[in-house]
């Protein structure tokens, strides 16, 4: 029988006829029937620690009970799968799939994420309801934490956790060679407790914060593929519920009378709703292809308003309106050309255009200073808008066959309202030189820099909004950037070692700020090796380091600077590992070990050059992953595993903040990170059908 | 993990001439096998190679398939076969078959050009000339860069630097595989910068943190602007994967007379006389709403 190549393309590679009647397919173990392997089995943890358990799910010490296990099932043209991870844990998920290829699939998937910030905190609030945080009965109110009497006997363990459960179903339908319509329905549920912060005037309060959010998404898309176009069109639509309005918390410090509780507006219920449509098309011509897309969407959300204030005793005027009718729209196009006019030529050009265009109400407000007092002041919100034009043009020009010549130039402008800058146009140039002699290396090296003017600073506006008029918001002011960077990959001739290796510089200059961030420095280095040294045995190792430094300035007297501040992160990352098979036939075992080194150097200058560096903000972690699996029959297999990891962090801003440390903050007392844990694991897996 | 046989082929160009659409073979069967498969699999009869039975690229019930009815098998990706699977001379090469790189896309897109989305031409990947066969692994029912857990692993190979901020002190779960890459970029089709997966950056982000979209109220205009003015979302060594600490994060833009524009020093920490615009959670301690308030009284950020 003849085939035709082009079944499901927009282009045709191989436009021609073969003759494939005498391919019978006779050796081809096509699947069919049923197959699966299932594993159960039993892990033991040795300490509690709850970054340990963020995301992994073994956040206490004890034994855990897991299941997994993967299978399929082929029945002529139907097809499904299906795979379950780790179902005795907080972090399950299980997924089903399935379909006729050619016809319709379907995917069915679930999946828990915990999160565990703190299990070292504690704090005196009492959930009372589910949005309200009450003070323990008893308790004795004073102006600083000191005088919090009663503190200790009434502080009770409460963890920073919370939980979040997404349950995706998608699914697609061929309807035609031509035609496909894809539909997916993802719901995200999120709950748990974090930590806010409810303040009065001059004194706060760190509070457990119940939360209970939920996100639904729904995603529909209709494809058409023509003989040299495509066109997508599109419907995506994202629902945010929030099952809390409001946090009410009672001020555990000496309060104005009447404020002796008070109200946190919670995150709105919101919705966006966005319609797409993209596609490309192919020219007989150049190889050129032209793609497009354009999106428009509206953000909304009108929630009803809480009251000023929740004090009886202040006499405020009533509300402007009873709830915002927020509405933004959002515009997104572009349109993109790529093209071969040569066959040693490659050239791009990119159009792109963004906006955020916020059409929420503007009204005057009464200013009520947390709950104490009306402090007569009329002011007006804000609804910002942004709009980004992108331009890109790059070209590629193959000097010789192993060496590659490319440039590019952009230009991004960018318009806000509202803001001390209305429009800022920043224009980027960049080289690049790729060198592959052979097979074996490649070398790039990139270069460009960036400058980026504005039209004007609106010092204005700017003392308006109380700021120092010689203030430059970093992402406002004038800035230069260059940067560079070099990669090299290479294998080597005789030995199936390859190696790569990149090197990055950035700088951004700030020179027309006084006050503000003035200076950006980012180098970045990494390395690594794989090696290969048998069929059975593959070796790895790899190793980065990259520091940041920001410098900048301020002023207390709100004039020229006469203060300057300087931060310099810095993280190195080693890690290494092998994979060896058939040890004696039946074993496999693989080993990972990773090492990552943060470090945080801040150091303040004040007026008179003294200088007053913090201790280091440090996190180390050391984390070794091992893996044995015995294959002890055909169908058997049993796993041994252990698992070693140790994270310290010295962290100023919780090393020794106990509830009661600052004097007008009541804390939960959260501890840096600091734990040691390690896990063993045993489990049996079985092999079942074909 | 990552093997060599990857790495390979992140470095290496395949050694056929490169195929594309403006290329068209003069003849037809002479360049094919006289079988299809079965001329393939008398050699190519390992693991990797017949793993390729147990995914949707070997259904003969699907006439897209490579193996549907009349379609051309092994030679539908790995392109015509008759030289590398003839006779070869004693002390002869057996010439290549296109099996990896960048010249390879030209027949995975045959197929897969609407799968991987218009976006794709022009794309850094594309223009970066990264083969499908670069991060994809057709002969397997487990593609390492299409599973959650795997994922991040492959996109390592060429991205190192992100492997070292997934591990730092604050991060997205990418470590232990409960997260990928794919969760926020689409290294296929994307339109918008960074490869994101939706319009925009901050589009992006509201897929998991709507609760941060508002409109608010009152808006703290660097949030509804780009969440990565505060934000470094691949990894920190400051809570809330912020890119600096508070105050002088704040500060960086903030310098109202009082205390937004006071300098705080070492003289603030525990150890000396705390301070509540250094510990704790610095300015949040008080400005708590920093994404927005819907409050009436929230100008400040403080209800």
């Amino acid at each position: 029988m003849a085939a035709a190549v082009f079944v499901f393309g927009t282009s045709v590679s191989f436009s021609q006829v073969v003759d494939t009647s005498d391919w019978v397919c006779e050796f081809c173990p096509f699947e069919s029937g049923y197959r699966a392997d299932f594993e159960a089995g039993t892990a033991l943890v040795d300490d509690d620690s709850a970054r340990f358990g963020s995301a992994s799910g073994y956040d206490e010490d004890g034994a855990y009970l897991d299941f997994s296990g993967e299978g399929s099932l082929v029945r002529e043209s139907f097809r499904s799968s299906w795979r379950a991870e780790d179902l005795g844990l907080d972090s399950r998920a299980l997924e089903f799939e399935g379909g006729e290829p050619g016809r319709y699939d379907f995917r069915v998937a679930y999946r828990e994420l915990p999160q565990h910030l703190f299990d070292t905190t504690q704090t005196i609030f009492r959930e009372s309801a589910a949005d309200t945080l009450s003070l323990p009965s008893g308790w004795d109110s004073a102006h600083v934490t000191s005088g919090f009497s009663a503190l200790t006997e009434n502080l009770a363990a409460r963890d920073i956790e919370s939980e979040r459960e997404t349950l995706e179903i998608g699914g697609r339908y061929l309807a035609s060679s031509r035609y496909r319509v894809s539909a997916e329905f993802r719901r995200q549920k999120r709950e748990g407790v974090d930590i806010t912060n409810g303040s009065y005037f001059t004194q706060s309060s760190q509070l457990p914060r119940p939360f209970d959010y939920e996100t639904d998404e729904f995603d529909v898309n209709l494809n058409y593929l023509g003989s040299n176009f495509q066109f997508e069109l599109g419907y995506y639509a994202s629902l945010f519920d929030n099952n809390n309005a409001a946090l009410n918390w009672d001020n555990p410090f000496i309060s104005a009378v009447g404020a002796e509780s008070a109200a946190l507006a919670q995150p709105p219920e919101n919705t966006f709703h966005q319609v797409s449509l993209s596609g490309s098309y192919r020219f007989s011509a150049y190889d050129t292809v032209l793609s497009f897309t354009g999106a428009s969407g509206r953000i909304e959300q009108d929630d009803a308003f809480l009251p000023y204030t929740s004090n009886t005793q202040l006499t405020v005027g009533s509300l402007p309106r009873a709830q915002l009718d927020a509405e933004v729209d959002t515009t997104n196009i572009g349109l993109k050309l790529t093209s071969r006019p040569h066959n040693k030529l490659r050239v791009s050009a990119a159009y792109r255009f963004d906006e955020r265009d916020n059409k929420t109400p503007i009204e005057s407000w009464t200013r009520v200073i947390t709950d104490t007092f009306n402090s007569g002041e009329v002011e007006t919100n804000v609804p910002y808008s942004f709009e980004k034009t992108q331009l890109k043009l790059s070209a590629e020009y193959a000097l010789r066959p192993a060496i590659r010549l490319s440039a590019g130039y952009d230009r991004t402008e960018r318009d806000r309202d509202f803001q001390e800058v209305a429009s800022q146009t920043e224009r980027t140039g960049w080289t690049k030189l790729r060198w592959r002699p052979n097979a074996l290396l490649s070398i790039d090296v990139k270069g460009g820099t960036s400058q980026r003017d504005i039209d004007r600073y609106n010092e204005t506006l700017a003392t308006a909004l109380g700021q120092n008029p010689l203030l430059r918001k970093y992402n406002l002011a004038y800035r230069f950037r260059e940067f560079a960077e070099l990669r090299v990959s290479a294998s080597l001739p005789v030995l199936p070692i390859s190696v790569s290796g990149t090197v990055h510089y950035a700088n951004d200059d700030y020179s027309q700020t006084l006050i503000g961030i003035t200076e950006d420095d980012d180098v970045t280095i990494s390395a690594d090796m794989n090696w290969a040294l048998s069929d059975n045995t593959s070796l790895y190792v790899f190793s980065s380091y990259e520091d940041i430094e920001a410098k900048q300035t301020g002023s207390e007297q709100f004039a020229t600077p006469d203060w300057r501040a300087t931060n310099k992160d810095s993280f190195y990352t080693v890690g290494t590992g092998a994979r060896i098979s058939e040890i004696g036939e039946n074993f496999d075992l693989s080993i990972d070990y990773i090492h990552s080194d943060g470090t945080s150097e801040i150091t303040t200058f004040s007026v008179g050059g003294s200088s007053s560096p913090f201790p280091d903000l440090e996190s180390k972690l050391d984390s070794i992953r091992l893996s044995l699996t015995w294959r002890r029959t055909e169908r058997q297999e049993l796993v041994f595993r252990l698992q070693h990891e140790a994270f310290e962090s010295d962290d100023w801003a919780l090393q020794g903040v106990g509830p009661a440390t600052i004097p007008t903050v009541l804390t939960l007392g959260a501890k840096p990170y600091d734990y040691d844990v390690t896990l063993i694991g045993a489990s049996f897996r079985y092999l079942v059908g074909e | 993990m990552r093997t060599v046989v990857r790495i390979l082929l992140c470095v290496a160009v395949a050694g056929s001439a490169a195929v594309g659409a403006q290329e068209a073979p003069s003849d037809s069967n002479a360049e094919y096998s006289d079988r299809g498969a079965d001329t393939c699999l008398a050699c190519h009869d390992d693991d990797e190679s017949l793993g390729l039975f147990r995914t949707d690229h070997a259904v003969p019930s699907d006439s897209r398939s490579p193996f549907g009815r009349g379609q051309l098998q092994c030679e539908a990706c790995h392109g015509p076969g008759d030289a590398h699977s003839a006779r070869v001379r004693r002390g002869e090469e057996r010439p290549p078959i296109l099996a990896a790189g960048f010249a390879q896309n030209a027949l995975c897109l045959d197929c897969h050009d609407s799968d991987v989305g218009s976006g794709w031409h022009g794309d850094t990947h594309a223009f970066e000339e990264i083969g499908c066969s670069d991060c994809h692994s057709s002969h397997t029912p487990h593609d390492a860069v299409a599973e959650t857990v795997t994922q991040a692993e492959v996109c390592y190979d060429c991205h190192p630097l992100q492997r070292s901020e997934a591990l730092r002190a604050f991060s997205h779960p990418l470590f232990d595989g409960k997260m990928s890459c794919t969760g926020c970029h689409s290294p296929h089709d994307s339109a918008a910068d960074f490869q994101l997966a939706r319009s925009t950056l901050n589009d992006t982000c509201y897929q998991c943190h709507a609760e941060k979209r508002g409109p608010f109220l009152w808006e703290h205009a660097p949030v509804a602007e780009d969440c990565s003015l505060c934000h470094a979302a691949h990894g920190s060594n400051h809570p809330g994967i912020l890119s600096q600490r508070a105050p002088l994060l704040c500060q960086g833009c903030h310098s109202t007379l009082g205390h937004p524009s006071v300098l705080r020093d070492a003289g603030g920490i525990a150890t000396a006389i705390p301070s509540q615009f250094l510990l704790g959670q610095g300015c949040m301690n008080c400005h708590e709403q920093v994404h927005g308030s819907n409050h009436p009284s929230g100008s400040t950020l403080m209800r």
